[in-house]
């Protein structure tokens, strides 16, 4: 099927793509337009949408090889041929990991880098770094590092560094994956003001709930393959999956009076005077800005921060700790294997089976996990963590990069674990999920936690049927 | 006009710092006398701590530098059995180190040490007073993509830290416990893939904002003023003097065997030894130019 636009900025025609040492294709045969506006497209995860952004600018096949078939042009040139310095000044790519994307130490000379390689006279590029500042509402950043910014502020400084080539059609590969709401919105805003500028803006993304009303168009990459989104099939936002009632109130976890943050004398606790607690079967979710402190304290509640201050409690059994980056996990050669060497280590006796096939992975067991796209290495990372039935689940970011049945293999897993007596406590931006999974919210900011007030229990659509806690104060908040 | 903060912290232009810490290291290296590297270790330190920017620590150097100099004077002090002074004695029958420990020896290995530290600490500002692209701007234009190469290097070297605690914790939390060399494995491969995938991201994401084009040009201007002038020319007066003086045979070095003499002092190699401390002078007439980096 042919997803086509009235004047496209972008157009491919039968498109086939193997990556190197591939025999099944990464793309099949795609036609696709893409036209001035806000093109979103979804799809599950490992199903193309990288691969088809990177077709725009021509790393796809030009710098990561393979074989491709099919036809293709982005404003009037070849992107298998063009040279690819040529072809970034037609069309830019904002990468899904900033971080790993940046070449320079501050905000003006990364958004600048592009025009240096390209030899623009300097007065040019001053005017071009601030037309792109400008344009995303980011002139006040001018002199900051880059690690010091905010994931919101950094997406956004990515986006200026491609902008300022001027593209005609810039490419963003899940932007909002790993900011909070607020990061979240301001990169999206600032999607949708390029695109009523009229340039032609694609955006992949799995959280379709903010961007999917503001797209002009929505394609779905499912397989290698396209189809026209516009009919109204969008993959529900929602989580649909009913939570079974917790096994019991008895305490598990417990945090008095603690202050944590890295090691060394000269450094200030990121967390300050927090006092929370958690039971056996309940699920707890931290919510709060990029750099709160939910990752602090997830690692102390690990054990992995001793803190500065105050007493950690945690059950008896494994704790099992899922972190922001999978590929921390990640180092055997097959999924399968990193699965089974967590039940090795925990003593379990069970077989890797079930946890592959609850996340979805039986037909990648055999893959090298870093070979996944983000979210199936997401998931793998997920398998080799839960695995084992843990006492304590503490899960930093588990949905980053999942599609929609990812997400519902979490979930079920999670209400699995927590059937069993499992306590949980995630770190999440992912509010569909929180309402969906969470016992109890809890907000942290600035290095403390609170509990929100009416904000104990998520919505009442998704809140299930609950046993009230036994244990005392499993209040949360600063004394 | 506000001054840019990230500029506002190295006041010399880039190819300024480079001058200087290429100087320095020379001098450092070019003898093996004690006073002019204790000399240049003193003058870089000084000059490190007064740019020193408040985001970047000091720590890991100095204990890089602690263990460099440790080991040189320890590895000589135990291989080279040359000396007058035998201050201990180690069984004959050990390979290597066996026979006498001599104070020439410690002495000797000890000013080897230094000079590592003079060295170490000479070229420390260009990563940690410099920026990633100040450092791309001290290159020569023939050598832009060499200074590329160390800016990405650089980025990529701060996260590689970051990369071993997220792993190590990761597999702590899996059960792993450091053991022999071969449990470090589980850490060691995904750190090490971790950093190669991120180089090849990071190459990536550099073709694709064109990267590799052609003739670049830089966003900052050379921004060479009279204190880069100044030190500048210290700088290499002082390289060239002590490679002068080298080369005409004069007396620099300090041999310390058989028996410990005290090292031989010129008035004018510790003049230049000096003269690389300018960069850490208030001189109000060689203010520092206004940054390169435009402020708004």
């Amino acid at each position: 099927m042919t997803v086509a636009v009235e004047s496209a900025v972008a157009r491919l025609e039968r498109v086939s793509y193997w990556y190197p040492n591939q025999d099944e294709p990464s793309l099949r045969a795609v036609d696709l337009e893409i036209g001035p506006g806000l093109t979103l497209i979804a799809g599950d995860s490992g199903g193309g949408k990288s691969t088809l952004l990177r077709i725009f600018d021509g790393l796809v096949p030009q710098f990561h090889g393979g074989r491709v078939s099919g036809r293709a042009q982005v404003t009037g040139l070849d992107p298998f041929r063009t040279p690819i310095p040529r072809l970034a000044q037609r069309a830019g790519l904002v990468f899904q990991d900033v971080e790993t994307q940046s070449v320079y130490g501050s905000v003006e000379r990364e958004i600048a880098f592009g025009l240096e390689n390209l030899g623009v006279a300097r007065a040019e590029m001053h005017d071009r770094v601030d037309e792109a500042m400008t344009a995303l509402g980011i002139e006040g950043l001018r002199a900051r590092r880059l690690a010091t910014l905010s994931g919101g502020e950094r997406q956004r400084v990515a986006l200026a560094a491609v902008l300022v080539l001027r593209p005609a059609l810039v490419a963003l590969d899940e932007p909002t994956s790993q900011l909070d709401p607020e990061g979240a919105a301001a990169v999206l805003a600032a999607c949708r003001g390029l695109a009523a500028e009229g340039r032609a803006v694609v955006v992949a993304e799995h959280r379709l709930e903010t961007l999917a009303p503001a797209a002009d168009r929505v394609v779905i990459v499912e397989g290698g393959r396209v189809r026209s989104g516009v009919d109204g099939r969008l993959p529900p936002a929602r989580v649909a999956h009913a939570r079974p009632p917790r096994v019991n109130g008895e305490l598990a976890w417990e945090m008095r009076g603690v202050a944590a943050g890295p090691a060394g004398p000269a450094r200030e606790p990121v967390l300050h005077d927090v006092s929370l607690a958690g039971g056996r079967g309940e699920v707890v979710a931290l919510f709060g800005p990029n750099g709160s402190g939910k990752t602090t304290l997830l690692r102390t509640l690990a054990g992995l921060l001793p803190p500065l201050a105050g007493t950690v409690r945690r059950p008896a059994g494994r704790t099992a700790y899922l972190p922001q980056n999978p590929g921390a996990l990640l180092h055997l050669p097959t999924v399968r294997e990193e699965v089974a060497l967590t039940l090795r280590r925990a003593l379990s006796a069970e077989s890797p089976e079930a946890m592959l096939a609850a996340f979805g992975l039986a037909r990648l067991a055999e893959r090298y996990p870093r070979d996944l796209s983000s979210g199936e290495r997401q998931r793998a990372a997920l398998a080799a963590t839960l695995a084992g039935s843990p006492a304590l689940v503490l899960l930093d970011e588990p949905t980053r990069g999942m599609d929609l049945a990812a997400r519902r293999s979490l979930a079920a897993t999670v209400e699995a674990l927590t059937a069993a007596g499992a306590a949980v406590v995630l770190a999440t931006h992912d509010t569909e999920l929180a309402a969906e999974l969470a016992d109890r919210t809890i907000e942290v900011r600035g290095g403390r936690a609170t509990e929100p007030a009416g904000g104990a229990t998520p919505p009442a659509a998704t809140r299930p049927t609950a046993t009230p806690t036994a244990h005392p104060p499993l209040g949360v908040g600063t004394r | 006009m506000n001054v840019p903060r990230a500029a506002s912290h190295r006041a010399l232009a880039p190819r300024a710092w480079l001058v200087w810490s290429l100087a320095a290291v020379t001098v450092a290296l070019v003898t093996d006398n004690p006073v002019y590297r204790g000399l240049v270790a003193l003058v870089a330190l000084n000059v490190l701590l007064t740019w020193l920017p408040p985001w970047r620590r000091l720590r890991p150097l100095a204990v890089a530098v602690t263990l460099a100099a440790a080991l040189a004077a320890l590895i000589n002090l135990l291989a080279s059995h040359t000396g007058a002074d035998v201050i201990a004695r180690l069984p004959d029958g050990l390979p290597l180190v066996g026979g006498p420990l001599t104070l020439e020896s410690l002495a000797f290995g000890g000013a080897l040490g230094l000079g590592l530290v003079a060295a170490l600490l000479a070229v420390a500002p260009l990563s940690l007073v410099l920026e990633p692209h100040d450092v791309v701007d001290a290159m020569p234009a023939s050598l832009e993509r060499t200074g590329i190469a160390v800016a990405t290097s650089l980025n990529l070297v701060s996260g590689f830290g970051r990369t071993f605690t997220e792993v190590r914790d990761a597999q702590r939390m899996r059960g792993w416990k450091p053991g022999g060399l071969r449990s470090w494995n589980e850490v060691l491969v995904p750190v090490v893939v971790t950093a190669i995938e991120d180089s090849v991201r990071l190459a990536e994401a550099m073709e694709a904002r064109a990267f590799g084009a052609g003739r670049r040009t830089s966003y900052a201007d050379s921004g060479f003023g009279r204190r880069e002038t100044v030190v500048v020319a210290a700088a290499l007066a002082a390289a060239a003097l002590f490679v002068g003086l080298r080369a005409g045979g004069a007396p620099m070095d300090w041999y310390p065997y058989p028996t410990l003499s005290a090292p031989p002092i010129n008035p004018f190699l510790v003049l230049g030894c000096l003269g690389l401390a300018l960069p850490a002078l208030p001189l109000p007439a060689l203010a520092p130019h206004e940054p390169r980096g435009r402020a708004k």
